[in-house]
């Protein structure tokens, strides 16, 4: 029987060498490699000297950076709105319809759309003389155009819109997977009970969707307070540093300015920072929230 | 009545919902089709007045579209077969073997999803220039060869093979690696389907990597090469339209035929 271990052993070890020697130095070597690497100044130009904790000592100094998880920060309230419109549209979607697939495949397809694609499409709906503004005008609800994307007040939300625009159907088809596995004798089992359709969603759905909410929660986190593509695309971090998040500056001050000491400092910070944030969402769904049973 | 009634609303939610997500792109669309228009005239152009494919032409031949197309695919064909081949190696004995060490090797899995590196990108450039592959498609393909959630999304799918095939290859006298690649590996076609989908879909869509690892921006793939498209021509709305268009429908032509896989393949992936 040991024998069966040991062989069985070297054949998983053998199975698993190329993959884990990728994940290696892919997955594993860049978490540990940021720690030591954030204790120098290694910026390629210049001679590389440790430094201690000066880094992470400038960084807490650094008004960019400040501003930078300041923007993190306010980015994250787009989780959610986020949820509650993709667990909206679950629902809306579950309905036994004819032609229900067709439109859970058309909410899908911003999300199987490169960024770039979907960063240009909304960049020229949100000029000026453009669509949007010409609609809010005629509607009554602008008195004069907005320069969306490059009014310091206005171009973070408006990237956050970009950001949800694009994700909804990502989220929608997760929660979807998780209504379908909700038996429908307990919506059976309300209704009896004299249940309307509110207090089904609230008293049967939300909380059998615990896990999956709790799940994209986290995911949705972190994706708020890494998000890159739409804002580097789009404002670069401007106008001024409204629009200026996380990971942008580090991208800036590692890969364009090659400081790759003090990025990897504030790579550690910001890491901890999630840490902290995916932390908090799973106690918040044990105390407040939803009861379940 | 009352269903009627109930399903009248939800068709109207449903198209308010589609004409919000797919707005956008038809607009686009319609922008590709109108040769020479000002998207930010005034009025603004939304519906085409005519139809002519010019811009398609003209945008295709001036770009070297051809050029941007194969870096693409071969990047994309790359990353899959990568993906493929060592996700299932991985996952199969976290699946099915019993060996000292494979709790380790799940907790360490498991710890790297939990800690996510915000400076991934810096550390795999400077490991991509050591290894001197930098400026090739090897040097954008490797660092996402595999992925912990591929790993699991396998280990997933293998679980879900009776135990019973092993035995009765091992009763034939085969090696491990026989069972795996004759008995084993033909049933989990869906779950390498999903796998594919998913790789091929974050390969064509990827554009920052590619443009930090290469140099030469005739080896851009089409996402990247777009971000220069939009540089170089930022008043041909027409061309740009119908660039973005030959660069995004590919993908979302893939993805409307094998819809059906990939939803079967989140439900099984939340599962797990």
């Amino acid at each position: 029987m040991y024998k069966a271990i040991r062989s069985e052993s070297f054949a998983a070890w053998a199975f698993m060498a190329p993959g884990l020697l990728f994940l290696a130095v892919f997955t594993f070597w860049p978490i540990i490699y940021g720690v030591p690497l954030s204790l120098t100044d290694y910026s390629v130009i210049t001679e590389t000297h440790f430094v201690g904790l000066d880094n992470f000592i400038r960084a807490f100094q650094d008004h960019n950076f400040l501003i930078s998880l300041w923007n993190s920060l306010v980015y994250v309230l787009v989780v959610p709105v986020i949820q509650i419109i993709s667990i909206l549209m679950a629902i809306l979607v579950n309905s036994r319809i004819p032609g229900v697939k067709m439109f859970r495949a058309a909410y899908y397809i911003p999300v199987v759309t490169s960024m770039v694609a979907v960063a240009l499409i909304w960049s020229w709906l949100l000029g000026n003389n453009g669509v949007v503004n010409y609609l809010l005008l005629k509607v009554g609800i602008l008195s004069e155009q907005v320069s969306w994307l490059s009014t310091s007040s206005t171009a973070l939300y408006v990237l956050m819109f970009i950001t949800m625009w694009k994700g909804l159907g990502y989220y929608m088809m997760l929660y979807l997977a998780g209504l379908q596995g909700i038996p429908a004798d307990l919506y059976e089992a309300a209704r009896v009970d004299g249940a309307g359709p509110l207090r089904l969603i609230i008293h049967v759905t939300l909380p059998l969707l615990r896990p999956h909410i709790l799940f994209c929660t986290v995911i949705s986190v972190m994706g708020a307070v890494r998000v890159f593509d739409e804002v580097y695309i789009l404002t670069k971090g401007g106008p001024g540093t409204s629009t200026l998040t996380s990971s942008v500056y580090i991208f800036q001050k590692g890969l364009e300015q090659f400081n790759f000491g003090y990025a990897s400092a504030l790579g550690l910070i910001v890491s901890v920072m999630v840490a902290a944030l995916s932390v908090l969402v799973f106690r918040l769904n044990r105390r407040g929230g939803v009861n379940t049973y | 009545m009352k269903k009627a009634l109930r399903h009248l609303i939800i068709y109207v939610l449903l198209i308010l919902l589609a004409l919000f997500m797919m707005g956008p792109f038809l607009w686009l669309l319609s922008v590709s089709l109108m040769p020479g228009r000002n998207v930010f005239a005034n009025p603004p152009a939304i519906l085409p007045t005519f139809i002519a494919f010019d811009n398609y032409v003209q945008v295709w031949e001036f770009m070297d579209f051809p050029r941007y197309i194969i870096n693409t695919v071969v990047i994309t064909l790359l990353g899959v077969v990568f993906n493929i081949f060592l996700s299932c190696l991985t996952a199969y004995p976290l699946a099915t073997f019993r060996f000292r060490g494979r709790n380790l090797v799940f907790t360490l899995l498991i710890s790297t999803m939990i800690i996510p590196s915000a400076t991934a990108m810096i550390v795999h450039y400077l490991t991509i220039q050591a290894f001197h592959l930098g400026n090739t498609f090897l040097g954008v393909v490797l660092p996402a060869a595999v992925s912990v959630f591929n790993i699991f999304l396998m280990r997933q799918t293998f679980l879900g093979i009776p135990t019973d095939i092993r035995d009765s290859g091992k009763m034939d006298g085969a090696s491990e690696f026989r069972i795996f690649v004759q008995l084993v590996m033909p049933l989990v076609k869906p779950g390498v389907a999903v796998i594919g989908l998913l790789e091929v879909m974050a390969f064509w869509n990827n554009f920052l990597w590619p443009i930090v690892v290469l140099d030469d921006p005739q080896k851009y793939p089409l996402a990247a090469a777009l971000t220069y498209l939009n540089g170089q021509f930022s008043y041909n709305f027409g061309w740009i339209a119908a660039g973005t268009m030959i660069s995004v429908l590919p993908i979302i032509i893939v993805f409307l035929f094998t819809q059906k896989y990939y939803m079967e393949g989140i439900a099984g992936a939340i599962k797990g």
